[in-house]
């Protein structure tokens, strides 16, 4: 089954797009599918992952080979001998364990002592800076992934371009260009238990033209993105899905979110840029070491991304996952065997593309004289040379002063994730 | 052609506010009028509302609402009273809480045993649930409808997580005893309140500061959240120094859903300074005390706060001029907030004609906007709850301390639109299960389209109704020859619909 491939041009909010009777969406699709045709399948994918909260970094990639981290650390540091090492220094938190084959195959790598040239240690300011792409600007109106996708058109042909996995539209996907918000992929569209099919579409065609008509505004350009995505869905056996080569995600919102993800890269339905959050990593009080609160959390998240990889087989060739985090915890443990609000973080990247097998970035040490404001790892490496790398190598976007305004992108300052 | 007979104080702030810009006095009928604050200060007219508030006089209703008190709220009170939640105080709920969690741990523990939830777990879910509605019914029942908003918008600021430990038993009580009874109080009260709550000492980790160690979580949010607002000019140190202030402010016996106790064994003895101001050694819990007298009276909390405020009554970005009104007010009247609100609607910003319709709900206005709208009469079955958490919005489960956000970016969404389009469509077909509704309160059936489509621009959509919608009804109700049907297929293109969507 061919869908049509629609225009799908937004400038200044308005879509201009036309809402006339379609045949196809009428006709209900005679073949259910897992793909539709009519995008190139190797197109580049980027899959961002927000760990809310401020995850820690030093137990997530632990300086094992460092004396400092465990006398900061007497009730919290995760001990040299359950920690998997990854080259003699740093090591992945053991319940990262199913990790380690996609560091060992070269497709992770993490970049430590990254993180905001600004110094605000509040979640919301320094989620809004990650999210807007500009540190210490409050008034930035979009967030990054949107200003990319308003600059790069050439993607801009399906609704699915960019997904945010989720009730609520994430700030980094705020903007002018087109983005959906899905909370459950399977339920996505009119539910009407009690009508028939028919019934169902005519209903969807009443709200289209009421919305195409009346709607002003985001209620406007949001409708016009969900019947559109609604209509490409329909041609997909949604319900049928199995994870391929046994993927096995973890219980829970995270899981099935990077589930979905799969599910749509796999579907061919032109997605570039997905979207989705992790949260529960604000370890102010009994973080625990090996074991514990913070294991916890890094089990599903370890657990969730290994069965992504795994899942999509030889499509992780084409896709990029970046994780990332507003900042870092503090060096020294706090009176809760937790810990506060600091700056520098670390943040992974898995995928085909990624330059795996090393921890990049500046190590600036954990040594007092080292520290941020004398408490917190440094920042060696701003967020934005990160992510400017990963649009630049791995989605060809040109105008990287564009999307992080301000901040002059020099290849030089890359940390070097993407292989060349 | 309507009449214009807009109430005299409006009309007076409004030949005021225009005459220097040498503008028209915009046209608003008393009719707009009363749309207007009933879907601001209220969830939304019930039908014939609108007409009722007309008559009364809009200002004179909105005077009325600024005191609740004087309301009478029989049917809200009457139904409260079906709601068991009520009847247990946090150390009942802490009990509960840990009986359940025996017979968890007893029933994981015994593997050849029946694995369905045990009865003093499916009373705690039970009571979960309940919680959740409460607000929800409160928020579509009451007659007191903007101390309803108010309990909403200050539950958002002083945002507790029902799911993290403790909280689970002590947020009812917060709920009922610090954020309730100082809704439309004074500001410096309430914040007292909440610092001293069990449920906010547990959820940002307070009870647990030692002087030898210090938990930022708390003082970091009580400036940068609850008080001064993230750009009010405080530093790392004084995040510090308010947290060594509020060491030994604690809770006894947390397991047991204990009271506040302050523990000066382990309270922060030294001289601090916070915004320059001193602290003398040794004054134990006064210094809090003076500290939160400190935060609500800076004028830094008084334009955060107000700002807040007309983001929720007036616009995504208000202008200047109201939120300087409601400052203005709040130093007159030393944080009386009826005086703030006040000063807020009788604003000329919050009548002018960009202000009508510019705010678009949020997933808990959208439903209890509808449940009225349709006359529905929720009990205490949690499917209103359901739905608005379903749209996003899960009561008293906003993790973060920010609370949920007031602003349209958050909430409108193409995956969200269509879930406000399905909750419409069950509730006009009367699909949600366990929810009765009144249609008949809207218009009796009838397959006449023209009657249909002028009972509902009247009676739900406040006379906004558009030539499109209008088209688009007639088309849809053209073939439907079933009374019941096509005003059911009407209310729930209404309510889904881009107006209903607006405030």
């Amino acid at each position: 089954m061919i869908i049509s491939r629609r225009v799908f041009v937004k400038s200044g909010g308005l879509a201009l797009v036309s809402f006339g009777l379609d045949p196809l969406f009428l006709a209900r699709a005679a073949f259910a599918t897992n793909r539709l045709s009519g995008y190139p399948p190797n197109r580049p994918v980027l899959v961002c992952l927000f760990q809310r909260g401020a995850v820690d970094g030093l137990n997530m990639i632990v300086p094992h080979g460092d004396a400092l981290y465990y006398r900061e650390r007497p009730r919290i540091a995760v001990p040299a001998t359950d920690v998997i090492d990854l080259d003699g220094y740093f090591g992945l938190h053991p319940r990262l364990a199913p990790l380690k084959q996609w560091w060992d195959a070269k497709s992770l790598a993490a970049i430590h002592a990254i993180g905001s040239p600004d110094a605000s240690r509040s979640h919301f300011d320094a989620q809004d800076y990650m999210e807007a792409g500009t540190p210490g600007v409050k008034a930035t109106p979009d967030g990054w992934l949107n200003r990319y996708c308003q600059h790069d058109r050439q993607h801009a042909d399906t609704p699915f371009r960019a997904v945010a996995f989720g009730p609520q539209l994430p700030r980094i996907l705020a903007g002018s260009a087109p983005s959906l918000a899905i909370d459950d992929l399977q339920a996505f569209g009119l539910r009407a238990p009690r009508l028939q099919p028919a019934a169902r579409d005519r209903l969807t065609r009443a709200f289209e033209q009421l919305y195409a008509g009346s709607a002003t505004g985001l209620l406007s350009s949001s409708s016009q993105e969900a019947f559109h995505a609604v209509q490409m869905l329909q041609q997909l056996d949604l319900a049928e899905y199995r994870p391929a080569n046994d993927a096995a995600y973890p219980r829970g919102r995270f899981g099935k979110a990077m589930l979905e993800i799969a599910q749509l890269i796999k579907a061919d339905v032109g997605v570039q840029l997905a979207f989705a959050d992790v949260t529960g990593w604000d370890t102010h009080v009994n973080q625990g070491a090996s074991e514990g609160l913070l294991a916890t959390r890094l089990g599903e998240f370890g657990q969730a991304l290994a069965a992504f990889a795994q899942d999509l087989g030889e499509k992780l060739r084409d896709v990029v996952v970046l994780t990332m985090s507003e900042f870092g915890r503090t060096v020294r443990e706090n009176g809760n065997s937790g810990t506060d609000h600091g700056h520098a973080t670390a943040m992974l990247v898995l995928g085909g593309p990624v330059n795996g097998g090393t921890v990049l970035g500046r190590w600036p040490g954990l040594d007092p004289a080292q520290r941020f404001e004398g408490r917190d790892v440094q920042v060696t490496t701003d967020f934005r040379d990160l992510f400017a790398e990963i649009l630049a190598r791995h989605l060809g976007a040109r105008d990287l002063s564009a999307v992080f305004p301000g901040f002059t992108p020099d290849p030089g300052r890359f940390p070097g994730a993407i292989r060349g | 052609m309507k009449t214009l007979v807009v109430p005299p104080l409006v009309t007076a702030l409004l030949l005021a506010a225009s005459v220097g810009a040498g503008q028209q006095p915009p046209v608003l009928t008393p009719r707009d009028s009363a749309f207007h604050a009933l879907n601001r200060l209220a969830y939304g007219p019930r039908p014939g509302e609108v007409e009722r508030v007309a008559q009364e006089g809009v200002m004179r209703w909105i005077d009325r609402q600024l005191a609740p008190d004087q309301i009478a709220d029989g049917d809200r009170a009457a139904r409260e009273r079906e709601f068991r939640v009520l009847h247990y105080d946090r150390g009942d709920l802490a009990q509960l809480y840990l009986d359940a969690q025996r017979e968890r741990r007893e029933r994981k523990a015994d593997t050849t045993a029946d694995q369905t939830p045990g009865p003093v777990e499916q009373q705690g879910r039970r009571l979960a649930g309940q919680l959740a509605e409460l607000a929800v019914v409160r928020a579509t029942i009451s007659e007191r409808q903007l101390y309803e908003v108010m309990v909403d918008f200050w539950t958002n600021h002083f945002n507790v997580f029902l799911g993290k430990g403790a909280d689970r038993f002590l947020l009812p009580d917060y709920v009922e005893h610090v954020i309730r009874p100082h809704a439309l109080g004074r500001f410096e009260d309430l914040l007292i309140a909440t610092a001293e709550s069990p449920a906010m000492l547990f959820y940002l980790d307070n009870w647990e500061s030692v002087a030898l160690g210090l938990n930022e979580n708390y003082a970091r949010e009580l400036l940068e959240l609850h008080t001064l607002g993230v750009d009010g000019g405080y530093t790392q140190q004084d995040v510090i120094n308010v947290a060594r202030i509020f060491t030994g402010w604690s809770i006894k016996r947390p397991r047991q859903g204990g009271d506040f106790e302050f523990h000066e064994s382990v309270h922060d003895e030294g001289e601090k300074q916070v915004l320059g101001v001193g602290f003398q050694a040794s004054h134990g819990m006064d210094e809090g005390i003076r500290l939160l007298k400190l935060l609500a009276n800076q004028p830094a909390t008084m334009h955060h706060v107000s700002q807040q405020l007309c983001e929720r009554f007036v616009s995504d970005d208000p202008p200047d001029g109201c939120v300087d009104d409601a400052v203005a007010a709040w130093r007159r009247s030393h944080g009386d907030l009826r005086q703030v609100l006040r000063a807020i609607f009788t604003s000329p910003d919050f009548w002018a004609p960009g202000t009508l319709g510019g705010k678009v709900k949020t997933p808990l206005e959208f439903v209890v906007s509808a449940a009225r709208a349709v006359g529905a009469d929720p009990d205490t079955n949690p499917r209103l709850a359901q739905l608005v958490a379903r749209l996003g919005e899960p009561l008293y489960l906003h993790v973060a301390p920010d609370g949920y956000p007031e602003k349209q970016d958050a909430w409108v969404n193409s995956g969200a639109l269509l879930d406000r389009m399905n909750a419409a469509v069950a509730l006009a077909a009367g699909n949600v299960p366990g929810l009765v509704v009144h249609l008949d309160s809207i218009v009796s059936p009838t397959a006449d389209a023209d009657r249909l489509v002028a009972a509902l621009d009247e009676r739900i959509l406040g006379g906004t109704l558009s030539p499109n919608t209008r088209k688009v009804l007639r088309e849809q109700l053209a073939d439907v020859g079933d009374p019941l049907q096509a005003r059911a297929l009407a209310v729930g293109l209404a309510i889904g619909g881009p107006e209903f969507q607006r405030q």
